[in-house]
């Protein structure tokens, strides 16, 4: 049987008479990538800090690793690391002082923090900077130490809130591949974003949240396939329209080709081939395309989640 | 926890140069300039110019007593010259110009009871400069005139007892200093700029609070095993360290360059670290009273600046009106520097200074318990 690390149960939190979470529940199996996705103020920080047990909720319960957050104390404490959407490093300290204050403060011992400090920085691929002052790191490489900072003692659970918001391709990739390199030593990993291609790179699970309230749950795949709809994309040579298909909808622009979403993909794509072959049209792309997470918050709330 | 708190702030302090400035080179910087300016002011002379119309032994003489007596340094210029060292005076270019005019000599020693007049131009504002000069050359008339009456006595036929008897004052003032004999400027700067910049810490620790619940720092402690209260006393810890450290080194400072008397190392020590208990316990208090930087800026200007005006630490309090006086009884400079005068001019110990380290104590106790009061709301501003 699966167990799990964390259990959210009917969680609310309001700002004065603003509700921020109103009773989100959920779970994240051990071992897991689970992503929080949701657009700005939906309530993905707020949860992300209860659960790091830095706010208090009004209602409902979070327990990790089986104990409850406010009972159990520093035992779930050391088993958790958090970092946070800022990057909160002493900008003026190294990278190897900064490492240093928080193995200190996560309780490593002074023995084996040195040899630590050495492995996460290799980790996050800054090894060779450690003397350097934060100051002279550009963006992707400050989040990179904000990660390592809470790696430092070695957490069965990480979480993190938006990690990559406003980085370099280069170091996402290397926060991407850190990750995977966590969730493959067994570490459950907790990701929040408005990213939905981050959730779907990363994440084996994930809660959709908007107003605060869980608008979809589930495993990654089973949400893409109960929320979203497959569709068939052609592209035809100097931006032609497809041709008319009898029974099927019309086609909706995207990009530079044309859309058509349908519940039943390879008859379309059969069709759509047919009768661009009897025309003597010339395709340039014709597939089946995956549903995405865009898709699906779209269906869900009648708005993209950039728009938010 | 707490001292790694503290280690990692000594870090930072030491990354940052300007607080170096601020704690140590500015006071330096004042104790030195003060110093110096007050240290001039009052060992060396002024220059005076004078024209010497009578050219007799007699002025001559009288030139070189007033130059002795009155510490002015005089300087001759020719009667030609008079028009244009009164027009620098008019014109605010020059101080003050004495003439010895001619017939001195003879008017001295006739002594017929028209005397001649020495004529002092001066400069409006030359009040202060003048007025010590001005009384060394009365008392030089007075001089005069007790010689001119003891040798018409002594023509009359009165005996020497009888004359001397005659001439001998009143009363005399014996000057007896009952506390001590090092007071000199630097008694009044050394302490006075130690205690003021004692209070710049503040500066310090507000940037640093505020700096750390400004970048989420403070909530991201939170989520490691450190207690709410280690990060307060690291804090704390850390600048008090550095506040000790600020005073050891100007008062060494004082003490090697302009041989500060410090009287008795024990009761400095004590007191030392009281104040720099209070400056701290305020720092915190004020740090987690204030919503803004500004708002902390203006509370610890106020306090700094205020507190060194009001507690005496620029010149001494005696010489501000009587309610002015009651006021600064309310500083903490006034009690910290009053005990710093204490032991270093009256030579007192510890249990000289117990009503300044108590008020010092009472101030501190009252900045720790608003800190502990506050913290919880700086808290959860920090983490809301």
């Amino acid at each position: 049987m699966t167990k799990n690390t964390i259990e959210v149960n009917q969680l609310a939190k309001s700002y004065g008479s603003k509700q921020a979470l109103n009773n989100i529940s959920f779970k994240v199996r051990e071992g897991s990538c689970f992503g929080l996705l949701g657009p700005n103020g939906a309530g993905k920080s707020t949860t992300m800090k209860i659960l790091s047990g830095l706010l208090d909720a009004d209602t409902g319960t979070v327990s990790m690793f089986g104990q409850g957050i406010r009972k159990a104390g520093n035992a779930v404490k050391d088993r958790l690391g958090y970092v946070p959407q800022s990057i909160t490093l002493y900008e003026k300290l190294s990278a190897y002082d900064n490492l240093q204050f928080f193995g200190e403060m996560y309780g490593v011992q002074s023995a084996s923090l040195k040899r630590r400090i050495g492995e996460v920085l290799e980790q996050v691929g800054l090894a060779d900077r450690a003397k350097d002052a934060i100051t002279t790191f550009s963006g992707g490489m400050k989040r990179r130490v904000n990660i390592a900072a809470a790696l430092l003692h070695r957490p069965k659970l990480i979480i993190m809130d938006e990690p990559t918001v406003g980085i370099d391709p280069q170091s996402r990739n290397h926060i991407f591949e850190m990750i995977r390199t966590l969730k493959n030593d067994g570490v459950t990993i907790l990701y929040s974003t408005h990213y939905m291609e981050e959730v779907e790179a990363l994440c084996d699970d994930l809660t959709i949240i908007d107003h605060g309230q869980v608008i979809a749950q589930g495993e990654l795949i089973e949400v893409l396939d109960r929320f979203g709809t497959q569709a068939v994309y052609l592209e035809l040579q100097d931006g032609q329209r497809p041709p008319s298909l009898p029974g099927s909808g019309a086609p909706a622009q995207k990009g530079r080709g044309w859309l058509l979403e349908t519940t039943n993909p390879l008859s379309i794509l059969s069709q759509w081939a047919q009768a661009c072959q009897s025309a003597s049209l010339q395709v340039k792309q014709l597939e089946i395309v995956r549903p995405t997470l865009e898709a699906v918050f779209l269906s869900l709330t009648g708005t993209t989640l950039r728009d938010n | 926890m707490i001292l790694n708190i503290a280690k990692k702030e000594w870090k930072l302090l030491l990354k940052e140069k300007g607080t170096f400035f601020w704690l140590l080179g500015m006071p330096i910087m004042f104790i030195v300039l003060f110093g110096s300016v007050f240290g001039i002011a009052s060992s060396s002379s002024v220059t005076l110019p004078y024209i010497d119309m009578d050219h007799t032994p007699t002025s001559q003489s009288f030139l070189k007593t007033v130059g002795d007596k009155s510490g002015y340094k005089l300087e001759a210029h020719q009667s030609e010259g008079m028009q244009d060292q009164i027009d620098k005076i008019r014109d605010g270019k020059g101080t003050a110009l004495l003439i010895i005019p001619q017939g001195f000599e003879q008017s001295v020693k006739k002594g017929d009871g028209n005397p001649i007049s020495l004529e002092l131009y001066r400069e409006a504002t030359s009040d202060s400069v003048i007025a010590p000069f001005r009384a060394v050359l009365e008392n030089l008339a007075n001089g005069y005139r007790e010689t001119k009456i003891n040798n018409a006595l002594a023509e009359s036929g009165q005996t020497k007892e009888a004359r001397e008897q005659v001439l001998a004052a009143p009363f005399t003032i014996k000057d007896r200093m009952e506390n001590g004999s090092g007071y000199n400027v630097i008694t009044q700067v050394v302490p006075g700029y130690t205690v003021m910049f004692v209070f710049f810490v503040i500066i310090s620790m507000l940037k640093r609070f505020l700096g750390d619940k400004e970048s989420g720092m403070t909530a991201r402690l939170r989520s490691t095993r450190m207690s709410p209260m280690s990060y307060l006393l690291g804090m704390w810890l850390s600048y008090l360290v550095i506040t000790l450290i600020q005073c050891t080194v100007l008062l060494t400072f004082g003490h090697l360059v302009y041989d500060l008397q410090l009287g008795d190392l024990f009761a400095i020590c004590v007191l030392v670290f009281m104040l720099a208990v209070c400056g701290t316990g305020i720092g915190l208090a004020i740090s987690m009273l204030v919503r803004s930087d500004n708002q902390g800026m203006a509370f610890t200007q106020l306090l700094t600046m205020g507190g060194a005006v009001l507690g005496g630490l620029w010149f001494p309090v005696d010489l501000m009106p009587k309610t002015i006086q009651t006021i600064s009884h309310f500083t903490p400079q006034y009690w910290a520097q009053k005990a710093f005068q204490d032991i270093m001019l009256r030579g007192v110990h510890i249990s000289g200074i117990v009503n300044s380290l108590l008020v010092l104590a009472i101030i501190a106790a009252l900045g720790l318990i608003v800190a502990l009061v506050r913290y919880k709301r700086f808290l959860r501003t920090a983490l809301g």
